[in-house]
């Protein structure tokens, strides 16, 4: 054996350490974000007194659905709260998440095209916002909210979501901006499109992975968020479902399939989004913020 | 097809100029080429006359109007990029019809137009595919093609070959030599490699720094460069430029070298230094007008052989004179060693004469 083939092996088994190494640690990943999910999905579906046994039955003996029955039936008081949170959710996300591209993208075009007085000041201020963490700006935020006459209604959460959310999202796609030429928009023009038309034809389109990455991002980050909607609004029918299923189930006290129901339901729309939308969130990441 | 006036155009960024004070006139259905070292404001040109950046001062005309402030899609141009700039989201067919369907064009035209132009450009295999999907060369011709679909009164092309090796180069070279004669377009050519530029081009504009050097035909601007820029630029490899001390022996005027030697004048050149306000003059001579001989002879210059570069076909012999590096070409069969005895004869009809101070070639009158 040639002195190259032995060091050859021995890098060899250098980077299979490494690459078992790297699988034992997504096992663990795994393991760590899924045990709980699966063990919510399995209480989901246990009677109210299988749940609380001791020692735990793994899998329930006599499976039930009953818990989301009740959660989506319209016909009893639990039914109703419960859709009424889902659909205030899904409007404040909604809302959050159709603004947060309608602004983020402009924005963060003009960021990555024009040389305006005070764009450097500008976007690292957009920046600095994400260095300080949410709950500083709570108690500020109330006082406005209220000066504003907003607390109580939907709007004050979705001012404080793109608050939050808008830095990040603007810089992601500003990341996607720069990597796309000039030139093809130059190219456009030539070719006979108007300025916004090089840019609603041409950049756009090419963009699009980054704006459904904001998207998703901005989504999530609404439909998840707790604090901000704990004290903002105090109106049961106005409560969107983190706060909601929590003040909702401490006052049922312990009704744990239902609770794992009402959270494995509500998992489901962004385990939904990043499924069918994965592909461009990880493009957007890779293609946009680290590769220059 | 129309012609092109660019009467004093400038360009600022801040306070730097990238173009000053250009004024040319491209002919109808002439191809002119803009040459020019990295950064001499070769695009920002282009960009002038295509409308993608505003002119700070001057004037630019298309046909009969005058274009300052009209959108480039309104100027009626064509332009090739050096990157090529296909929109990498549309297959081949898709990029080729963009620039119809932007003009509205109805759907059975815009077909035929692009099948077209890919039957011309010898791509209808490729007009499903993605650009990312071809070689550098076929995403020229698309390059190409997205500007041949439309007839334009202009084509401005920025270095579109600069991408390509060497090969392909010189028969997209001929190609688009060709479809320049068969559509007698109106073409403006960006390229910093001087052949390019002296094979295809009607006129070449020289420029250096911002400012246009020299505007004529590549024979003219070989032939007589009006400066020491333009003549060390064009001709590869470069004009030898040898500095020289003008004096007057026995009535003769005659250059020095600075190891004392000297070089008697023909009548017209004593003539153009004589006229001349220096005694610093600049002897251009090109390889091949120089005559190199192992003997003695009385018009001979005596040097020595400093590096010897066989090609194939010619054989380079670099030598020192009066400080400067001169290029001589031989035929292959000649053998020369380094630190050899050599002596050089310059063809007085054909070396050329520059001042020393301004750095312009002396006239005769
Ligand atoms: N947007 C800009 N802001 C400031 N300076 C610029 C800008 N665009 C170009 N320049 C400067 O103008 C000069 C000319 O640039 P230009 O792109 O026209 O060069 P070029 O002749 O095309 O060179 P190359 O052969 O390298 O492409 C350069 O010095 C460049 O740095
Ligand atoms: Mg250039």
């Amino acid at each position: 054996m040639s002195t190259a083939s032995i060091v050859k092996t021995r890098a060899g088994k250098r980077i299979d350490a490494w690459r078992w190494g790297g699988r034992i640690f997504l096992v663990m990943m795994l393991l760590y974000t899924a045990v709980p999910m699966a063990w919510m999905l399995l209480t989901s579906i246990k009677s109210g007194f299988a749940a609380m046994q001791l020692p735990p039955q793994w899998f329930p003996n006599e499976p039930t659905l009953a818990s989301y029955e009740k959660l989506l039936d319209p016909t009893n008081s639990v039914g109703q709260d419960f859709l009424r949170f889902f659909w205030n959710s899904l409007f404040v996300s909604t809302t959050t998440t159709m603004l947060a591209v309608a602004v983020a993208v402009p924005a963060a075009y003009a960021f990555s095209r024009f040389d305006f007085p005070g764009r450097k000041f500008l976007f690292f201020a957009v920046l600095l916002r994400n260095m300080f963490p949410a709950v500083i700006f709570l108690v500020p935020l109330f006082i406005l909210m209220r000066l504003l006459g907003l607390v109580n209604t939907h709007g004050s959460l979705i001012l404080t979501y793109l608050t939050f959310g808008l830095p990040l999202a603007i810089w992601l796609l500003k990341g996607f901006y720069d990597n796309i030429p000039y030139q093809l928009e130059q190219a456009a023009r030539i070719d006979g499109a108007t300025r916004f038309q090089a840019f609603f034809l041409i950049v756009m389109p090419l963009s699009a992975p980054g704006i459904i990455a904001t998207a998703i991002y901005s989504f999530i980050g609404a439909w998840n968020e707790y604090i901000f909607a704990y004290t903002f609004l105090n109106k049961n029918e106005q409560l969107t479902l983190p706060v909601g299923i929590q003040r909702f189930f401490s006052e049922n006290t312990t009704d744990f399939p239902g609770l794992m129901a009402a959270s494995f339901i509500m998992s489901l729309p962004v385990v939904v989004l990043f499924l069918l939308l994965q592909r461009y969130f990880v493009r957007a990441l890779t293609e946009g913020a680290v590769k220059h | 097809m129309a012609h092109v006036v660019l009467e004093n155009l400038v360009k600022t960024y801040g306070a730097f100029t990238a173009v000053n004070n250009v004024s040319l006139k491209v002919e109808d259905g002439e191809f002119v080429a803009l040459v020019g070292p990295s950064g001499c404001g070769k695009t920002t040109t282009l960009n002038l006359v295509a409308g993608l950046i505003p002119v700070t001062s001057g004037e630019i005309a298309i046909g009969d109007h005058v274009v300052n402030d009209m959108d480039p899609k309104d100027r009626n141009i064509a332009m090739v990029f050096q990157n090529y700039a296909l929109y990498p989201q549309k297959s081949v067919y898709k990029n080729l019809a963009f620039p119809l369907q932007m003009r509205k064009l109805p759907r059975d035209e815009i077909d035929r137009k692009v099948r077209e132009a890919a039957r011309v450009l010898d791509m209808t295999h490729l007009l499903e595919r993605k650009p990312r999907e071809l070689s550098g060369g076929q995403q020229q011709r698309v390059a190409l093609g997205r500007a041949l679909v439309r007839d334009p009164a202009v084509f401005l092309m920025d270095e579109p070959l600069s991408n390509l090796d060497a090969k392909l180069r010189v028969q997209m070279r001929s190609e688009i030599k060709r479809f320049h004669q068969d559509l007698k377009a109106t073409i403006i050519y960006v390229t910093h490699d001087q052949l390019e530029a002296v094979t295809m081009a009607d006129k070449m504009a020289v420029m250096n720094g911002g400012f246009l050097q020299q505007y004529d035909s590549p024979a003219q601007v070989f032939a007589h460069p009006v400066n020491m820029f333009v003549a060390s630029f064009i001709g590869s490899p470069a004009m030898s430029l040898i500095p020289l001390e003008a004096s007057t022996v026995d009535g003769q005027t005659v250059l020095t070298g600075a190891e004392g030697w000297t070089m008697a004048l023909s009548p017209l050149n004593a003539r153009k230094v004589q006229r001349s306000t220096t005694r610093k003059i600049v002897l251009g001579a090109r390889h091949s007008t120089i005559k190199l001989a192992k003997n003695a002879s009385p018009n001979a210059i005596p040097a020595k052989a400093y590096t010897v570069e066989p090609t194939g076909d010619v054989t380079f012999v670099q030598a020192l004179l009066s400080g400067a590096v001169v290029n001589i070409s031989v035929p292959p069969n000649v053998a020369i060693a380094p630190d050899e005895q050599i002596w050089l004869e310059f063809d007085q009809e054909r070396i050329h004469l520059f001042d020393g101070a301004t750095e312009l070639a002396l006239k005769a009158d």
